[in-house]
């Protein structure tokens, strides 16, 4: 058996039952992981260890009682510090709400609990989800395991850096602008971005009401299935929410690629925003993988990158200033400077242009549509560079915006990032896989085609 | 973006206090404003309406 923290989910659940090992042995293996990495990363904003143990010996004494909830049951889970648990403060990072205890779990972290995860604490994020790594907050921005000197990507940073470093096996995160799919895509791991809809946003503090998703991050295409089973359905409290559908999101995993659809996006990084040679290649080399195993791949074109980036951009301040204008008008030196440029930007956005971008959305919803007609899954960049250095501001404020996630957050399709290739200086390059509404499980079903084709899933941070 | 302008519409959004202890980021904010709303191509047919569309609740 591989050292335990770097055991999937998967192998983790048929450890348990099997009786080869113990949630508590787990988790003990990864709290002394923490302890000895932690110090470098800070992926932990709180780490609730003394809780979590508890949970650990619960869930083990119910396994081996022969009550076991599922695959999730004794399995670490953490979660962005932009959603609740309940008796912990959600600080999203932020002097502005560092005493702020929820009163009760947020849905996912409810539902978690209910397949009987173990929660670990919450996790580093960029502030609110929206500033960027930043050293003027009251915690430290999260740090890369690949090199502790370049940026995880973000805003869900401590998810995507743990999941990479083997501190947890699962990560729960957001994505407004691709903030799940962006540590995963630096981090080398794998991160979905759901259906709109599909996984409850009640209790998780929000950003942009119509671009926020709450999704996992994993380092199997497996897992993040797992992890979608727990934390799917419909919940009446998030006004988001789509009625519940079919579940058993791994159900197409083996299927392979043979005969589906894939439509390319070659605009995205070749001219809207060109990518590095080395992310171009490992794109294009994705395509030529799916092609060898079976799949029919053809270029598919929709509305410009900038474009959609301009929607989001628009839609995203405008919304986000709704929620932040009355701490910026009377606490704005409680803000990060980052996060405070980033999110006034709503108070200078005339109503007419926030409905244009509104009514924009809506063509660009029909386009994606129009090209699920006829491809069944597109593919395309997440990100146009590797993770810049975290303490070179001007290269993270270049690079960070230089990707094609922002469109399935303006069209709310399910989309997916994962590690494609390493580039020469030994950091993560990926590739990203989006689906028709509700068809999340034929999204995972090309990742995991991908994946089982590549050895990409094998790889691991030189972190020790 | 005018700096007239910003600071009327900084004023106007109840940032007095960001303006006078942040201006280079209440600027900065501004001019992010400007530069993002251009990129877009705003329908011009009448009949597109944004997204999502307004929808009545269950009438129970």
């Amino acid at each position: 058996m591989s050292e335990l923290h770097w055991l999937s989910i998967a192998e983790m659940a048929a450890a348990f039952a099997a009786r080869r090992l113990s949630p508590v042995e787990v988790l003990s293996a990864l709290l002394a992981r923490i302890e000895r990495l932690d110090t470098r990363l800070h992926t932990f904003v709180r780490l609730d260890a003394d809780v979590a143990m508890d949970a650990a010996r619960a869930a083990e004494r119910d396994i081996a009682a022969g009550r076991s909830r599922g695959k999730l049951h004794g399995i670490a889970v953490g979660l962005k510090d932009i959603i609740d648990v309940a008796g912990l403060p959600t600080t999203c990072h932020s002097k502005i709400l560092l005493d702020n205890v929820a009163r009760a779990d947020a849905t996912v972290t409810a539902k978690l609990r209910q397949a009987g995860a173990v929660i670990l604490g919450k996790l580093a994020t960029h502030e609110f989800a929206i500033g960027g790594p930043s050293f003027d907050l009251p915690f430290p921005p999260a740090r890369n395991p690949w090199n502790p000197d370049h940026h995880p990507g973000g805003s869900s940073s401590g998810a995507g850096a743990g999941v990479a470093a083997g501190l947890f096996p699962a990560g729960i995160g957001s994505d407004t602008g691709g903030s799940v799919r962006n540590p995963a895509s630096c981090c080398g791991i794998v991160g979905l971005k759901p259906t709109y809809g599909l996984v409850s946003r009640r209790g998780v503090f929000p950003l942009s009401y119509t671009l926020d998703h709450v999704g996992p991050l994993g380092r199997t295409v497996a897992d993040i299935a797992l992890l979608l089973d727990a934390i799917a359905g419909h919940d009446a409290a998030d006004p988001g929410s789509a009625p519940s559908g079919a579940r058993d999101f791994g159900r197409e995993l083996d299927r392979g690629v043979r005969d589906l659809r894939i439509g390319f996006i070659r605009h995205f990084h070749e001219t809207d925003m060109p990518a590095t040679p080395e992310m171009t290649a490992a794109i294009a080399d994705a395509a030529r993988v799916l092609e060898s195993e079976g799949a029919l791949v053809r270029t598919v074109t929709l509305p410009s990158l900038n474009e959609f980036a301009a929607v989001n951009r628009v839609i995203l301040a405008s919304e986000a200033w709704s929620v932040h204008a009355p701490w910026l008008r009377t606490r704005p030196g409680d803000y990060g400077q980052l996060a405070r440029r980033r999110l006034m930007p709503g108070a200078f956005i005339a109503a007419g242009d926030y409905v244009g971008a509104q009514r924009r959305r809506a063509q660009m919803i029909a386009a994606v549509e129009d090209a699920f007609r006829d491809v069944d899954v597109l593919l395309c960049a997440s990100s146009m560079d590797p993770a810049s250095r975290i303490e070179d501001s001007a290269e993270t404020a270049r690079t960070y915006p230089r990707q094609a996630r922002t469109p399935f957050n303006v069209t709310g399709h399910p989309a997916l990032a994962m590690m494609s290739g390493l580039s020469d200086n030994g950091l993560p390059l990926s590739v990203q896989f989006a689906g028709r509404y509700f068809q999340d499980a034929t999204v995972l079903r090309v990742a995991a085609a991908y994946e089982r084709a590549t050895e990409w899933h094998t790889r691991r941070p030189p972190i020790g | 973006m005018e700096h007239d302008l910003v600071i009327a519409l900084a004023k106007a959004a109840g940032l007095e206090k960001a303006l006078t202890d942040y201006p280079d980021d209440v600027a900065a904010a501004a001019a992010q404003a400007a530069e993002t709303g251009g990129a877009i191509r705003v329908p011009t047919d009448p009949a597109i309406e944004p997204w999502p569309p307004m929808r009545a609740g269950t009438g129970r």
